[in-house]
């Protein structure tokens, strides 16, 4: 296993590099320029010195090439100063974002505990609620239970999560009031009321997400317990007398979780990813909002870094995921 | 009318409310939603408003404009003028005198040390400031003494009011900012999101793209304002749902620029929790006509440049037939509400320089026809009309994304094809359309296409900079890396001499006569612009919130230390 | 042998058991009709005996082995072993009862849970209807493994690491774990190579000796089933044609199903195998959802008579210990209507035990 998992790492560090050539490339090559941002009212030499000061008219090879020494030197070193006070950083140029000429890594800081209070909770609820509606589905197939929980499910899937979004604002904070439209970020958790007012405004972003989270993994849940409910190894476990708890719980269950826990693992990526259209209906302020803002400004170092960290966590988890089902179904050996 | 009537209304209960104000800081907490979220709060660099407008809670120029486009002194002690002798009598110089006894938010006082270092942090060579064109022309700034900095420029300059006036060339305290001079100016991230200033509230924490915290400034010069203690600017979303957060659900007291269509303006008044305020100012939303031929068969590096004049479109019957054939007032109601109102001028306002230019208000199809008619144009097989020499009215016509514009090209489309034009329409991605690439062929500056529509206005209250664009030398083209502003490729001697003449006249009502005169000959003479709609700021506040007043010559928060809350 | 099973205690009695499976189709889901896997079957086991049950696939034999122990819910009949019901047990007691009855399936590999190790499946069922210590547990689970010539040190492993009748072995000690009395074997060497089948029906066989277990073996290889019960049942269509002692049955079928399906097992004796007549069944194979009427075999019954597809068949004693059901055996009809069709059929049998000896 361990010499399993250090090839696969060793096999991903060129994957990467391609990967960050090629979004280097997708997203300088795609139209729009920093420019745009810009006030008409601005006269053009002006305009000019602005993008000169921002590094955005060097060729494509020096900006790439920096980018790479900025990410996988430069950004390590500041951390490492961080960490032990001391000073190897000092007057390298960090990644800077074009729209707020901050350090990339310090705004992708800021915005990571957001994301994963309100995408991670939603994503936890969503598995929370997804796991024991899957279980019951599969057990009583074709009960109401189950049909209701398929269309239950085939709706949070379908139904885009901008209109889920707005229409729960429109019930939940127009018209009773109960909870707030608009995220505070800035809100403290010190005391039982702070606590509930971060409570009452998650409720609504949490929903709308967990209903997409719960209907996926419900589904994919539901196939797996079906199939292994069929399996030959459950009549067994009937034949020896157990209870239909145990059966079920122990037996079909641990089985039928192998592939769900994978499916779990490789969705861990799209929290950090965050939920680029539920963080901006709530404004949520996370890494979704982050990465379209810096879209539509053409804030490129922002995106090729944004993007590139999401590969690389979609890499790790993938690795992840191959490894925990190492773990979980003996039948499998990296060797 | 019912608004004017409610603001009217607003204002009353804000004239009875005010001897309730008492000290700093009673009010509590008001909240402000921008739906474009602030990324930084130093505007030299960024020139995005919602930066621009969120430091100016901070950061304060010498001078502002108020509502009526007026000066008015901030950190100045006056404003400096010929009469007062501030101002040189050969327009080379100005001298501004500082407030007594300002101090910055640390405590610091503020000097004229600080009013040099402001210019010289924004015309940096390396610096990239997006406001150096506030600067522009300016040879030298002296600290004469303590609280006197003398402006001297390079030519006479009849608007002296530029640097240092307005909320895009604030001050910024010299001792914070040495160390970001140039090229490490964008380094500098603890100062450019937190900036030491000398307005009614400092920065206590700031999240990029998304929030901003502010507290009173404890060393605010007037004693008794602000009356809120704390200000949180959040940002992000969409205009409808900044607008639906004060008018409908009453989590903010007041929402940016909330344009939103018409319809749902009226839904979200109905929430009665709040208001929406509309002021107008410079920004027209126009038709622009490419006067060189944009024909994709021509070589490139040849399009829509000077070297070939436009088949039909350099007929000035053809383009006045375009203009009224246009309803500009139900284009208004499709598209803005309270938020536009119909314009026939390039510059709206201020009401000095707006000309009395209103012909192009009623549509007339027939009127259009008739021209066209006399142009030679007659109807086709097809109900397109051509000319004698086989030319077909027929345009491209385009405009970035945007439902509003989109709506207007389906209408203009209609109309243009009543009278006999056909119409090919185009939008392209805004982020392209705006871009600048001199590699795109999508840009507004390239202009590869007939006509196209966009909307531009000028930063404060002189059109003459906004005048000047329509220059000869201004054209874009291959040669300038199409960077220039005079997207109609214009070129009239007379309009030139007009442009230099304005440069040197000082009496203000010389000037506006000037002004209105170059308005005239950019539109109802010549239709090379045609303007649609003068777009107003929409804006909303809460019924709770009292002392706003919009402005559009300057920041929206100008007088934010005003604002107080009715209880 | 007949007379000493007589003699032998009843260890299980099935009387007129029935399994259907509905089925259901349409928008609604309404239920349209059943499957009847199992239609009517009765028959006893006697203590320590191999009743063999064979047919062809899908003429429900695991079905009713399964129903047997409860493994289905059976739609009626009796269940009865060593005495208590079990078709209408209720679920509490059915799990108490569990213990005396075990089964022993046909996939070894899909019947082991894959994420557990031989140990813990073997011990699984002694946690939850016994109170052995640890220590105890662990020494019956290398008990069982030594019964069934598993190697101790294999208990930590995980099944796939096993060979086909390594994991058959595995299946049998579990089954084995709590003492049972009743054993059915479902298909048990089914799913294994050739080589290794008779390594685990000798060991079935050598655990019955050992333990006085009683089985049913579930197969369709008529020449094992021949090696390893005293009694053969043969089933079709969810009902049993014949019942009798394994040599009366292999010797003279009566049923003429079972004489086409012995005539199908080939002969060792190359001389034999040449001279092997095969009786080839014509015919469509009834659907069980939808069974003929009359007797199931008529639609492919060589020897049909039109009383076949009238009547169903009664299930007698027509020999001591020799139950068929089938009209030609049956003394009132074979007295009227089958006459002509009575001495034909004795000749074929004749010619089978000619050829069989």
């Amino acid at each position: 296993m361990f010499t399993y998992t250090l090839r696969r790492l060793l096999l991903a560090i060129p994957t990467l590099l391609v990967i960050s050539l090629v979004i280097f490339l997708l997203v300088d090559l795609a139209p729009g320029s920093p420019a745009s941002q810009i006030p008409l009212t601005v006269p053009a030499e002006v305009r000019m010195r602005i993008l000169e000061a921002m590094g955005a008219n060097e060729p494509i090879h020096v900006r790439y090439l920096l980018w790479l020494k900025q990410f996988f030197v430069v950004e390590p070193l500041v951390w490492v100063d961080a960490t032990f006070g001391t000073a190897f950083s000092e007057g390298m140029q960090r990644i800077l974002s074009w729209q707020s000429r901050s350090p990339v890594f310090d705004v992708i800081v800021e915005r990571l505990p957001q994301t994963l209070t309100v995408v991670g909770m939603a994503y936890v609820v969503g598995v929370l609620i997804a796991l024991p509606i899957g279980i019951y589905s599969a057990y009583r197939q074709y009960s109401w239970f189950d049909q209701i929980g398929t269309f239950v499910a085939m709706v949070g899937f379908s139904v885009p999560t901008f209109f889920t979004g707005l229409v729960l604002i429109l019930v939940f904070a127009v018209n009773l009031g109960w909870f707030p439209s608009i995220y505070n970020t800035s809100l403290r958790v010190t005391d039982w009321e702070s606590f509930v007012a971060q409570v009452r405004q998650m409720v609504l972003p949490v929903a709308v997400l967990a209903l997409y989270n719960a209907s996926q993994i419900s589904r994919y849940m539901r196939a797996s317990m079906l199939d292994n409910l069929n399996q030959d190894y459950v009549r067994t476990a009937r034949a020896k007398g157990l209870r239909e708890r145990v059966v079920v719980l122990k037996h079909v269950l641990r089985n039928s979780m192998i592939p769900v826990v994978t499916v779990i693992a490789l969705g861990i990526p799209t929290i950090f990813g965050g939920a680029i259209i539920t963080e901006q209906v709530f404004r949520v302020n996370g890494l979704g909002a982050l990465l379209i803002g810096a879209i539509q400004a053409s804030d490129l170092p922002m995106v090729q870094t944004l993007t590139f960290i999401f590969a690389v966590l979609i890499v790790i988890f993938n690795l992840i995921a191959d490894v925990l089902y190492g773990l979980l179904d003996p039948r499998i050996r990296y060797d | 009318m019912r608004l004017r009537t409610a603001l009217m209304g607003a204002c009353a209960t804000a004239a009875m409310a005010l001897p309730a104000l008492a000290e700093r800081g009673s009010d509590g907490n008001v909240n402000i939603l921008y739906s474009q979220a602030v990324s930084i709060l130093n505007p030299y660099l960024s020139s995005g408003t919602k930066d621009v407008e969120v430091s100016s809670l901070i950061i304060e120029p010498l001078a502002g404009f108020d509502e009526k486009g007026n000066l008015f002194p901030r950190l100045a002690a006056e404003i400096p003028t010929l009469e007062n002798g501030g101002v040189s009598e050969d327009l080379t110089t100005i001298t501004w005198k500082l407030k007594e006894g300002l101090l910055w938010s640390d405590g610091t006082p503020v000097t004229s040390a600080d009013v040099v270092f402001s210019w010289q942090y924004c015309t940096h060579p390396e610096g990239g400031c997006a406001q150096a064109a506030r600067y522009e022309g300016v040879q030298s700034v002296e600290a004469i003494d303590e609280r006197t900095v003398k402006v001297t420029f390079s030519a006479p300059k009849p608007n002296p009011y530029s640097a240092f006036v307005g909320s895009t060339s604030p001050i910024i305290q010299k001792a914070q900012f040495q160390d970001c001079l140039g090229a490490a100016a964008a380094t500098c991230t603890a100062q450019n999101f937190g900036p030491i200033g000398t307005g009614p509230f400092r920065v206590t924490e700031f999240k990029v793209n998304d929030v901003v915290q502010l507290e009173a400034n404890p060393h605010y010069r007037d004693p008794e304002k602000p009356a809120f203690a704390t200000v949180m600017v959040k940002g992000g979303g969409d205009a409808a749902g900044a607008a639906r957060a004060v008018m409908e659900t009453g989590e903010f007291d007041y929402a940016w620029n909330t344009q939103i269509n018409p319809e749902l303006q009226a839904q979200m008044k109905a929430g009665g929790k709040g208001q929406f305020v509309s002021a107008f100012g410079t920004l027209v939303e126009r038709i622009e006509m490419n006067l060189t031929n944009p024909s994709p068969s021509l070589p490139e590096g040849e399009r829509s440049t000077v070297k070939h004049p436009h088949p039909f479109l350099t007929d000035a019957r053809v383009r006045k037939a375009l203009s009224m054939a246009i309803d500009r007032n139900l284009l208004v109601e499709v598209g803005y509400g309270e938020a536009g109102r119909p314009t026939c001028n390039l510059v709206p306002a201020p009401e000095i320089y707006a000309s009395d230019n209103t012909d192009c208000l009623t549509q007339d199809i027939e009127g259009a026809k008739a021209l066209l008619e006399e142009a030679g144009f007659t109807p086709g097989p097809d109900g397109i009309r051509v000319n004698a020499d086989g030319v077909r009215l027929s345009v491209l016509y385009q405009t970035s994304v945007n439902p509003v514009r989109q709506d207007f090209q389906a209408l203009i489309k209609q109309w243009w094809n009543e009278i006999g034009v056909e119409v090919e329409l185009k939008s392209i991605d805004p982020g392209v359309y705006f871009g600048g690439d001199p590699g795109s062929p999508d840009t507004f500056q390239k202009f590869y296409a007939d006509v196209e529509m966009y909307a531009n206005n000028f930063d404060g209250t002189d059109p003459e900079p906004y005048l000047a664009q329509y220059l000869c030398d201004k054209i874009p083209g291959p040669e300038n890396q199409w960077q220039g502003e005079n997207i109609n490729r214009y070129c009239d001697p007379a309009y030139e001499a007009l442009v230099r003449e304005l440069a040197q006249t000082r009496d203000i009502a010389a000037r506006a006569e000037l002004v209105k005169r170059m308005n005239d000959m950019l539109t109802k003479e010549s239709h090379v612009v045609v303007p649609l709609v003068d777009r107003g700021r929409l804006s909303a506040h809460s019924n709770t919130l009292g002392g706003v007043v919009l402005n559009v010559w300057d920041t929206e928060l100008w007088n934010v230390q005003d604002w107080y809350r009715i209880k | 042998m007949p007379e000493a099973a007589a003699a032998r205690r009843k260890l299980v009695e099935v009387r007129d058991l029935r399994m259907h499976f509905p089925i259901y189709a349409g928008l609604l889901r309404r239920r349209v009709g059943a499957v009847k896997a199992v239609d009517g079957v009765s028959f006893d086991i006697h203590e320590g005996e191999t009743l063999g049950l064979v047919g062809e696939s899908g003429c429900g034999k695991s079905t009713c082995g399964r129903a047997l122990l409860r493994l289905y819910e059976p739609t009626s009949g009796s269940i009865r072993i060593d005495g208590r019901e079990i078709a209408t047990a209720g679920f509490d007691t059915l799990r108490t009862l569990r213990p005396i009855m075990q089964m022993v399936f046909q996939d070894p590999q899909a019947s082991l849970n894959p994420r557990m190790t031989v140990g813990s499946i073997i011990g699984e069922p002694l946690d939850e209807h016994t109170r052995l210590s640890r220590r105890e547990k662990q020494e019956r689970i290398h008990e069982l493994m030594d019964a069934v010539g598993l190697n101790r040190a294999f208990a930590n492993r995980y099944p796939h690491e096993f060979s086909g009748g390594q994991r058959q072995s595995i299946g049998i000690a579990r089954a084995l774990a709590l003492n049972p009395r009743f054993i059915v074997c479902d298909e048990p060497i089914a799913a294994l190579d050739v080589s290794i089948q008779a390594q685990v029906v000798n060991l079935l066989e050598d655990l019955q000796a050992r333990f006085g277990l009683t089985y049913l073996f579930i197969s369709h290889d008529l020449s094992m089933v021949r090696h390893i019960a005293d009694r053969v049942a043969v089933m079709d269509l969810g009902r049993i044609a014949e019942l009798a002692p394994r040599d009366a049955l292999y010797e003279a079928p009566l049923h003429p199903y079972s004489q086409a399906l012995l005539s199908a097992v080939p002969e060792p004796d190359p001389n034999a195998e040449t001279r092997r007549r095969r009786i080839i069944l014509t015919g469509d194979v009834p659907s069980p959802a939808n069974p003929p009427r009359g007797c199931n075999f008529s639609t492919r019954c060589p020897r049909v008579m039109p009383v076949c597809r009238e009547v169903e068949p009664a299930f007698r004693e027509v020999a001591p210990g020799h139950f068929t059901a089938c009209h030609l055996h049956d003394p009132a009809i074979s007295q009227t209507a089958g006459t002509a069709a009575a001495p034909e059929a004795k000749s074929t049998a004749d010619t089978h035990v000619q050829q069989g000896a």
